[in-house]
Formats: structure tokens, sequence, C-alpha cells
């Protein structure tokens, strides 16, 4: 697909490394990564369980830190901020999409979409118009009092692609955002995703298992035992 | 919809849970109420005793007697207004002998000048005086027992034995809650000429009201010092005095009481505690979602202390809703009615009332403060990889 780029790099690691430690023992899962990403890229990221592209996003989401290696996101040095910090960047700059969509089961779709809000202390009147409007964006503006319980699982992970860009970030980080779909509702989460890259200018940064799903980026890269290969 | 909000809905997740948890906080605010009621109404007394009121008894304990000639000895002294004596009779009614309430033999001429929050409608108190063994009850006793004025009453006697017959001349209600309308009292000298001779002239205590309260210490001391030198000493002392010296008989049961209390509460923060606990590891997950997507630390703080005030409140308002009727109309009335010497006006106080709230919300907060800073500081990572 094409890709909304404009040449700027809006993700950039160098020589980013992360270690865990179990223990006493270390566990070297991200080795020296070297990546830059463009403002307005539609990337995904596959590779076999364990191959450290979960920890990537998680890094590149402002999630966790590097153990080394300096880590830029939307030209903030994210790798040195402390975590209220990356808190308040990750409500500014980043929408999250999960593959098992984490909607507040007490609270409406709209509610969940408000959730961010909240963080923004807008009026609540104007949280309503913003959530309603990214309701309407992800096609759900039938069912914003329905509860998720309500709701079939591509709703939900609808209703979740709208709580991420109701703040309109300028990252969305999708973990696996079909994994828990069927075909037919796959479709439509990634159509979405490729609406937004491409309409609303949104960088994306996807994990995924599905060959179909990574088809849909237009860069696709390969992690292997914590090296991009 | 803010955090708090929010924290209000999540107690409703696991409805069943939630129920058992405000029930189990409602009942032990049901039972603290009860239990702190039992202390007040049984201390009310000291309280609210009369500052110009003072009790002359044995010196060496309540229950031996005083000669009847020290009670004339005290209306001589200067700064008395009235004298009164009494003996504790312990009759029983023998138509239900397990019913209790105070039976005295009083001193009829100053004993309502004495207790003057004891009402009597004054041609009752004429009849009463007229009448050796006319009876003054109070209200609450007569309603009881169905006794109106001019009814032939026989009580059995417990310290003086035998069947003895009664007509209620008056019946007696109070200017004040704490007095005991569950009481008779009858003439003194009807059960003074019953006794064998070497029983006679013998009072079980004296009260006496004073004209100047402040110098209500000085008189207990002059009187103390004119018996010093008789066979029998007497112990005066302020109408409160006198009552802390009588509770002071129940100084450990209405410890252990308040000990009881202060227990019940500590379960109730338990129970809470471990509620909080477990919806905090279930929505582990969730706090996760709200870290990432920027909530704060002290947010996810906030809303599991928030959750827990919930619970707290919901259950002491439900439990201070069940403690009025239960405490105020069930079982008070049945204390008053049957055990009204010891617990004559046995109501919830505001005090009470506001404590228990105030408590449950503070030990509603205690119990959380744990949970809620172990889920603020989870890592989000690591939060995200837990299932439910």
């Amino acid at each position: 697909m094409t890709q909304a780029t404009n040449g700027t790099p809006m993700i950039r690691l160098e020589k980013v490394s992360k270690t865990f430690y179990r223990d006493k023992e270390a566990l070297e899962v991200l080795k020296s990564i070297d990546l830059e990403i463009q403002e307005g890229a539609y990337e995904a990221l596959m590779g076999p369980s364990g191959s450290g592209k979960s920890t990537l996003l998680n890094l590149i989401a402002g999630l966790d830190r590097p153990t080394s290696g300096k880590l830029t996101v939307a030209g903030a040095d994210i790798g040195a901020m402390a975590e209220d910090q990356r808190a308040r960047f990750r409500a500014a700059n980043i929408g999250f999409v999960f593959q098992t969509y984490n909607l507040m089961p007490v609270l409406t779709a709209r509610e969940n979409v408000e959730l961010p809000l909240l963080l923004a202390k807008l009026p609540a009147d104007e949280r309503r118009k913003r959530a309603e409007i990214a309701l309407k964006v992800v096609g759900l503006e039938h069912r914003m009092d329905h509860l998720p319980r309500q709701l079939s699982g591509g709703q939900e992970q609808r209703v979740a692609i709208a709580r991420a860009i109701v703040t309109d970030p300028k990252i969305i980080v999708a973990d696996e955002p079909t994994g828990d779909l069927d075909r037919e509702s796959a479709n439509e989460i990634l159509n979405l995703l490729e609406r937004l890259n491409r309409e609303f200018k949104k960088t994306i940064v996807m994990v995924t298992h599905d060959p179909a799903a990574a088809e849909r980026a237009g860069t696709v890269r390969r992690l292997d035992k914590g090296n991009l290969v | 919809m803010n955090l708090a909000s929010i924290a209000v809905r999540n107690v409703g997740r696991n409805r069943v849970r939630a129920l058992l948890t405000v029930l189990g906080v409602a009942i032990a605010i049901v039972a603290f109420v009860l239990l702190r009621t039992v202390v007040w109404s049984w201390t009310v007394a000291i309280e609210q005793s009369a500052s110009d009121r003072i009790g002359i008894r044995h010196k060496v304990t309540m229950i031996m007697p005083l000669p009847l000639r020290y009670a004339e000895e005290i209306r001589q002294i200067p700064g008395m207004t009235a004298v009164a004596y009494a003996n504790w009779f312990g009759a029983k009614d023998p138509r239900d002998e397990n019913d209790f309430f105070a039976t005295m033999a009083v001193e009829p001429d100053d004993i309502l000048a004495v207790y003057d929050e004891v009402q009597v409608p004054p041609e009752q108190v004429e009849a009463w005086k007229q009448n050796r063994r006319g009876a003054l009850v109070g209200d609450v006793l007569a309603k009881k027992k169905g006794w109106k004025v001019g009814d032939k009453v026989r009580l059995r006697g417990t310290i003086y034995p035998g069947d003895w017959e009664f007509e209620i001349s008056g019946i007696y209600t109070a200017s004040r809650a704490t007095v005991d309308r569950s009481g008779f009292w009858f003439h003194w000298k009807y059960l003074n000429e019953a006794l064998p001779p070497r029983q006679r002239d013998q009072i079980g205590w004296i009260v006496a009201r004073v004209a100047d309260p402040s110098r209500s210490a000085q008189l207990c001391r002059t009187i103390d010092e004119k018996f010093a030198e008789r066979d029998i000493q007497t112990l005066s002392m302020s109408e409160r005095a006198l009552q802390a010296s009588f509770m002071g008989m129940f100084s450990a049961v209405l410890d252990a009481i308040d000990l009881v209390s202060i227990v019940i509460l500590a379960i109730m923060g338990l129970i809470l505690g471990n509620t909080i606990a477990m919806g905090v590891r279930e929505r582990t997950h969730e706090y996760g979602v709200l870290r990432a997507i920027g909530f704060m630390p002290k947010h996810i703080l906030l809303s599991v202390l928030g959750e827990a005030t919930a619970v707290g409140v919901v259950g002491g308002v439900l439990g201070l809703l069940l403690s009025y009727p239960l405490v105020e109309r069930g079982l008070g009335r049945f204390l008053e009615e049957n055990m009204g010497g010891m617990f004559p006006y046995f109501r919830i106080q505001p005090a009470v009332a506001g404590a228990a709230l105030a408590l449950t919300v503070l030990l509603a907060l205690g119990a959380a403060a744990i949970p809620a800073y172990r889920a603020a500081k989870l890592n989000v990572v690591d939060s995200l990889r837990r299932v439910g």
C-alpha cells in the first residue's frame, strides 16, 4: 500500500538494547537495534514468539525504557524520561490498540472512548463531543451507549481504535490488533487502520503474526532473536 | 464521568461479592452502634446527674445500711434544701417473676423535691402521701403491666420475703430522658413497720439537695466529719461521683464492650481490605491499560481508594439505616421497658452514628491503602501481560 510518509523521522532507535533480568539471569531481548520510522509510515513488525517485537513496540510506545541506546519518538528522548514524564508523553502522543481490546466493562462505548480525555482537563461537553466524533470515524455512532459485553469482538476493537485516536495522537501502536478476530472483522480493522494512516496521517506501528495483516502495512520488518533481519 | 464515578461503578462489577461485603460492613456497623449505645446508655446517668444533689451511704459498702436518725441529723445541716432516703426492696411481680423492675421504699415527703425531674400530678402526690400502702410507678412500667391509678397490686418480696399489697396512687413521668420510668416507689414506713424490731429504722442510702452546688464538696466533707467518730461512718459524694462509683462495679464489663466494638470494626476493615485486594488483583490488566494510555500512579491510587470509600459509605449508611429501627424501636424499647434501671434511655446518639460512619470511611481507606499502593506501583508492561 501507499504510506503517508513525508520523510521526517517520527521514531528513531540508535543502538537500542533491552535486557531483562529473571532472578540473576540476564536475557538480552533486543540487541543494539538501529531503526528509523518516518512520520506517516505504516509499519508491521513480525517475527516468531520471543523475537522481541512486543518489547520493541513497548519501547516505542514509551511503556518501557531501553537498557542502553537512544530512543527518540516524536522529537522527544523518551528513553531518558522519568515514569511520570513518559505517562504524559503517552497521553499526548501515543494511541494504543491491544489484541484483547481492553475496554472497561463498566463503561459504555462512548465512555471508554472518552477515558483518555479525562487527562486533558476538557469540559464534559467537549469530551463527549470528541468521543462521539471518534466513534463516527470508526462507524459505531449507533452503538455509543452499549457496554462492551453488548458488542461483537470486531466492534469492541473499533471502540478501542476510537479510544486510541480520540486524543489525536501522532502515533498508533497496535499489538496484534486482529489476533482475536475472525477474518471478516480483521479486514474491517485493517481497513480502518489503513484509513487512519492514509486520511488522518497517523504513524502506525503494528505487531502481528498474521501475514495478511502485515501485507496491509507499507513496510514489514522482521525480528529474530532480538535483531532486525 | 470522572475517576470517582468509575470507581463507584467498579464496586458493582462482582455483584455478589459487593453485596456480601456491603452487608458485612452494615452488620459490623449495627453491632458497633449497638455496643456503643449500650455503653452510652449505661453511663449517661453519670453525665446527666444533677450538680446540686448528693448521696450518702455507708462508708464500707452500699449494701450496708445507715441508721434512720442520720437522715434527720443531715437535714439539720445548713445548706440542705431537701433530704430523703430509700431502701432497695427488690420485689417481683408474682405473675412474672422473671420481669425485673426497680422497687424502692422511699421517704415520701422530700423524695420528689430531691428528684424534681420526676413528674407526678399534684393530686396523685397528695393521695400517695396519704396512703401508707400507696405506690408511685413509672408510666413505662404502668403501661407494660396495665396498671392504673387505684389498682391493687401484689408483689412478692425477695430481700423482704412475703407477699406485699400496694395500691397504685400515682403514675410518674419524667422531664429528663435518663430517668428510669419503670420504677416502683412506695412508703418507707410501710416497709419499716412490717420488719422485725431489730431490722427497723435502717435505711439504704440518703439523697439530699443542696442550695449551692458549688458547696457540694464542702457539705459532703461536713457530713462525713460529723459521723466520723460514730460506729457507722458515712461516705458522701456528689450524685455524679455516686453514679460513677456504682458504675465502677461494671467497669470491666464496659471495657470489654468497648474492646469488642473496636474488634468488630477491625474485622470489618479486614473484610473490606480482602474485597479490595481481590478486586485489584482481578483488574491488574485494566490498571495496566489505564497506565498505558497515560494515567498516573496517583490516578490508580485514588481510583482504588475511591472504590473502597464507596463500599464503606454504602455499607455504613445501610448499617445506620438498619441500626435505627433495630436499636431504637426493637431492642431499645425492650430494654427501656424491661431493664429501665440500667438502660433508662436507650437511643442512638448522633455522635455515635457520626463516629460509626467516619470510622467506616477511615477503615475503608486504611484497608485499601496497601492494595491501592500496590496497584499504583504496578509495572505497566507486567500488568498488560497479566490476564484477568
